[in-house]
Formats: C-alpha cells, sequence, structure tokens
C-alpha cells in the first residue's frame, strides 16, 4: 500500500516536471494505434467482404449440349473428384432464357421474338466453401473447362483477380504500418521516459546512494510506461471507434460501402491491438530504465 | 608494512578495515594498506591534512568507491561482494553526510531529509515527524519548505547531516560536518550526534577542526600520505 502511494506520487511529481513530452508521447501513441487499427479494420472488413464473395461464388460452364439426365451423376462424379462443391445446377436453354426475361425486367420485350435455342447449354457449379483462393479457382475454372463439351466457363475472374489482389496489397500495409508503428511507439515511449530520467539523473543518483532498490526507481518509470500505453490505446480505439461510426452513419445507404456491410473490430482483435500497445509501452519504458539501474 | 588503529574486540566490531589500500591511476596512493577496526556504537574522529585520504576512506565506507587491496567488513560481512539488493539494503542503514551534500537543489528541504525515509518506504505521518523533529535539533525549523538551493552553505550542510541522520542508521559517517557552520551550528550538530552516539549509533566523523575532537573522550585517528595511526589523547582533569 506504502509501495502504491509512493508510485503514485512519483508519478504526480513526473508529471508535473514534464507533463508536455508525456502528452506528446500520449499522442504520439494514440495516433500510432489509431493509424494501425484503421488499416486493420479496413483489412478485417475486406476479408470480410472476401469470404461473402467467396460463399456467393458460382462458374458457369457453357456446354454444346445438353447433357442427358443418365450422364448427369456421372459428370458430378467428374467435378466433385477435383473439389469441393456444395451444388451442381444443369440449366436448360428454356431456364435460361426465363431467368434472362427476369433480369431484363422491363426490357423483357426485346426478347419477344426469339427462340430459347440461341442460348447455351449450361451447368451452374458453387464451389464449397474450402475453395477460397484464386488460384485454388482458377485451376478449377481451367479443370471445367477441359470437361467434354465444355465450351466456355465464366465466374467474374478478372474482378475476382483484382479483389484478390487488392486484399494482399492491404494485407502488406497491415503489416508494414503495424511493424513501422510498433517501433515508433516503443521509439516514442522510451525516448519520453529517458528524457524524464535524465532530467532526474542526480536525483536518481543520490537515491542510489541512500540505499534505493532497483524495485523502488523500476516502479514508478514501468507504471508510467505502462499508463502511456493503457491511455494511449484505449484514446486510439476509441478514436477509431467515432471514426467508424462517423463513416458508417455518413456512406450507409445504397452505393459501393453498403455492399462491405461495414463491421467494427472483433473484441478478441481490439483487445490484442490494447494488450500490445500496453505490452510495448511498458516494455519500452524498462529498456529506458536499464542503464540507470547501474549507479 | 601496514598502519593500523584496533581498539575494540572483534566480537564488538561493527567496522572491520584489513590492510586496505587504494591507489587512483597513474599511480595516487590514497590509502596505504590501512587496518581500522570500528566497534558498535563508537564514535570516532579521523583526521589529517587536506589530500591525506580522509574522505577516500569513507567513501570506501560507503560503497561510492572500491579498495585497490584489502578488506572491508562491515557487521561482518565482505562489502566487495555485495551488490544488488543486498547492497542496497545496506546502504540505507549508512548515513553519509557528504562533504559536498548532494542535495536535490530544485527540492526542498523536507523533500531532501524524507528521500532517505522513502527509499525505506517508511510511513508519511512518521516520515513528516522525523524531519520536523531533525529540523528542530539542527535549527532550521523555518526552511522546511525552502527549496535547497536557496538556503547558504552552512544551512545546506546540516540538511545533508540531517538526512544522514533521519533513519536513525547504525552507522554514520560524516565528513567535515562542520566545515561551513559557525561555533553555534557546530555545536547543535555536534548534539545531535552526542545524543544519537549514546542512542548506539556507531559515528565516524572526517574533520581537521579540532575543537570537534579536542574534549572529546572518543578516538582519534590522524591519516598522513594514507597511513593511519591513532593519537592517544591526554585529558588533564584537574578536578
Amino acid at each position: 500500500m506504502r509501495y502504491l502511494s509512493f508510485i503514485f506520487g512519483q508519478l504526480a511529481r513526473n508529471f508535473r516536471h514534464g507533463w508536455t513530452s508525456q502528452v506528446m508521447t500520449l499522442f504520439t501513441v494514440s495516433l500510432s494505434v489509431l493509424i494501425f487499427s484503421f488499416f486493420f479494420l479496413i483489412y478485417v472488413n475486406m476479408e470480410k467482404a472476401s469470404s461473402r464473395l467467396g460463399n456467393e461464388l458460382r462458374l458457369i460452364v457453357s456446354l454444346e449440349q445438353e447433357v442427358p439426365t443418365a450422364f448427369r451423376p456421372e459428370f458430378k462424379k467428374k467435378i466433385t473428384d477435383f473439389a469441393k462443391v456444395d451444388k451442381i445446377v444443369f440449366i436448360s436453354r428454356e431456364e435460361a432464357f426465363a431467368r434472362l426475361s427476369k433480369q431484363l425486367g422491363r426490357d423483357s420485350d426485346i426478347l419477344e421474338d426469339l427462340d430459347p435455342s440461341f442460348l447455351p447449354y449450361t451447368v451452374e457449379i458453387f464451389p464449397a466453401g474450402d475453395l477460397k483462393s484464386l488460384t485454388r479457382i482458377k485451376d478449377f475454372s481451367d479443370y471445367l473447362g477441359s470437361l467434354p463439351g465444355a465450351v466456355k466457363v465464366q465466374y467474374g475472374q478478372e474482378w475476382l483477380e483484382r479483389f484478390g489482389y487488392f486484399i494482399s496489397l492491404l494485407r502488406m500495409i497491415v503489416i508494414l504500418s503495424g511493424s513501422l508503428l510498433i517501433l515508433t511507439s516503443v521509439f516514442m515511449v522510451s525516448y519520453t521516459i529517458r528524457l524524464t530520467l535524465e532530467s532526474r539523473q542526480e536525483e536518481l543518483e543520490i537515491l542510489r546512494f541512500l540505499g534505493a532498490t532497483d524495485r523502488y526507481i523500476r516502479g514508478p518509470v514501468i507504471v508510467e510506461g505502462f499508463l502511456l500505453g493503457l491511455l494511449g490505446a484505449c484514446s486510439g480505439l476509441l478514436s477509431l471507434f467515432f471514426l467508424f461510426q462517423w463513416i458508417k452513419n455518413h456512406f450507409s445507404g445504397p452505393g459501393f460501402l453498403n455492399f462491405f456491410e461495414l463491421s467494427f473490430l472483433p473484441l478478441a482483435n481490439s483487445g490484442s491491438i490494447f494488450l500490445i500497445a500496453l505490452l510495448l509501452c511498458t516494455c519500452g519504458s524498462l529498456i529506458s530504465i536499464r542503464k540507470y539501474l547501474k549507479v | 608494512m601496514s598502519s593500523s588503529a584496533t581498539a575494540p574486540t572483534i566480537d564488538t566490531a561493527l567496522i572491520d578495515i584489513v590492510k586496505v589500500t587504494k591507489t587512483y591511476p597513474p599511480d595516487i596512493m590514497a590509502l596505504d594498506e590501512v587496518s581500522l577496526t570500528v566497534g558498535h556504537g563508537e564514535m570516532l574522529f579521523l583526521t589529517g591534512a587536506s589530500g591525506a585520504g580522509k574522505t577516500t576512506l569513507l567513501k570506501l565506507l560507503c560503497f561510492l568507491e572500491t579498495p585497490t587491496m584489502g578488506l572491508i567488513e562491515i557487521d561482518k560481512r565482505d562489502i566487495g561482494k555485495l551488490s544488488g539488493h543486498k547492497l542496497q539494503q545496506m546502504r540505507q542503514h549508512i548515513g553519509v553526510a557528504y562533504q559536498d551534500f548532494r542535495l536535490l537543489p530544485k527540492q526542498t528541504v523536507y523533500q531532501n531529509i524524507a528521500l532517505a525515509m522513502e527509499v525505506r518506504y517508511e510511513n508519511p505521518k512518521f516520515i513528516k515527524q522525523r524531519v520536523v523533529e531533525l529540523l528542530a535539533d539542527l535549527g532550521l525549523t523555518d526552511k522546511i519548505h525552502t527549496p535547497t538551493a536557496k538556503l547558504s552553505r552552512g544551512e545546506q550542510q546540516r540538511v545533508s547531516i540531517a538526512r544522514a541522520c533521519a533513519n536513525r542508521p547504525p552507522l554514520i559517517l560524516a565528513d567535515e560536518p562542520s566545515g561551513n557552520l559557525d561555533p553555534a551550528a557546530t555545536s547543535l550538530v555536534m548534539n545531535l550526534f552526542h545524543r544519537l552516539n549514546e542512542e548506539g549509533t556507531t559515528i565516524i566523523i572526517a574533520t581537521h577542526d579540532q575543537t570537534l575532537y579536542q574534549k572529546s573522550p572518543h578516538r582519534l585517528l590522524n591519516l598522513e600520505n594514507g597511513k593511519l595511526q591513532e593519537i592517544i589523547k591526554v585529558n588533564f582533569d584537574l578536578s
């Protein structure tokens, strides 16, 4: 209890002496947490969107002629031998014509004089959930294209590839920004605490001569780093939350962002960012105090 | 050849210095095979000209320096082998009034004295009471909230002495405690030392102020060119 009261007394004294640098450090830590978690939030939402796209993904194989009912099980087997699929649907020309007509809506009258025979026979394949990577989808598409009677395979390849590259880029940004911001936070916290300690060097020396233990000197410094991490992480994550709410409120409704159904960072991710910030700031303070314990 | 002063018996010794030599680069010999035994509750004066090695000997005893050769034991513990937590604990039990005071100039008299007790996590109420008591003993009551930078040298010296005595440590080392004091202030300081000594504190005073030890019944040791010798005082008590 006495130790705690001493620690908080010392913290108050440190804050009075160097509050400007501490406020700046707090600001830097908050900003670092905000920037990193902002990129992470985008990444998480993109991953989610990608997963949703994966679930809705279907490959359409155009065939030269309809697969007779008797051969359909064998055709299905050939497909499932290569990859797991959720569903395989054989679509006749009539069904395809009806769909097209429905899709055209008011303009469906343009089909009035046409015969369904201009449409190809098709098979719709819904890959199973584990078929997510672009390479696997591409391989699967190539395989389907090589099936007897297959003319063309469509799955929005170009769009999916662009989206995949974008996600990879985002992942890189998250990793790089995370690493840089981690280094910045550690550096800033240890530098600020070192500045505080430099200004207290004479005091620390006298404290050592008076018999101050490592625990006595280290305690307030570690708590200072811990508090900087705690406040920095809290304010960074809170700022992100308000930023997220603002984006959600201003960009919701029909539009590009609505497609993603934006969601905030899951509790586990926010908790991890919070704990990492806390840990790094505490480590930063530990690094800076080391040399002062050798007096 | 060694110089020695060994009045107390080994059983009652608090400090045991055995053939301690201290040299500074390039080859300045501050202490030359000094041996000394200081008993529990003893008061001892260490005298000698400037540069004789008094401060060096005190620095060795409070771990500011390490001996080049020889052994120093405090309370039967070889201080050369102390490190980390044990060293810091030992430091807490030695009150040192440095010649250069070693005070924190921006902090008040109260904060400077309290520091010695804070490192031992003493009760804040006790700390306040003790600081007030010491300042009254040393005639500094009205300076309690004054930053030490604003004090005179004599007042700073008394603050440094108050800090050394704050924890009632078993051992007090005072380096020229009257160096900047007038006779009245010297008397206050010596009264405090005598009272603590009567309570059992071992006190070593390095000084060349003869008024401190002339009429004192305590041992007087002289350091000359790094060698130690005991001066036998003859008291002419005509009563």
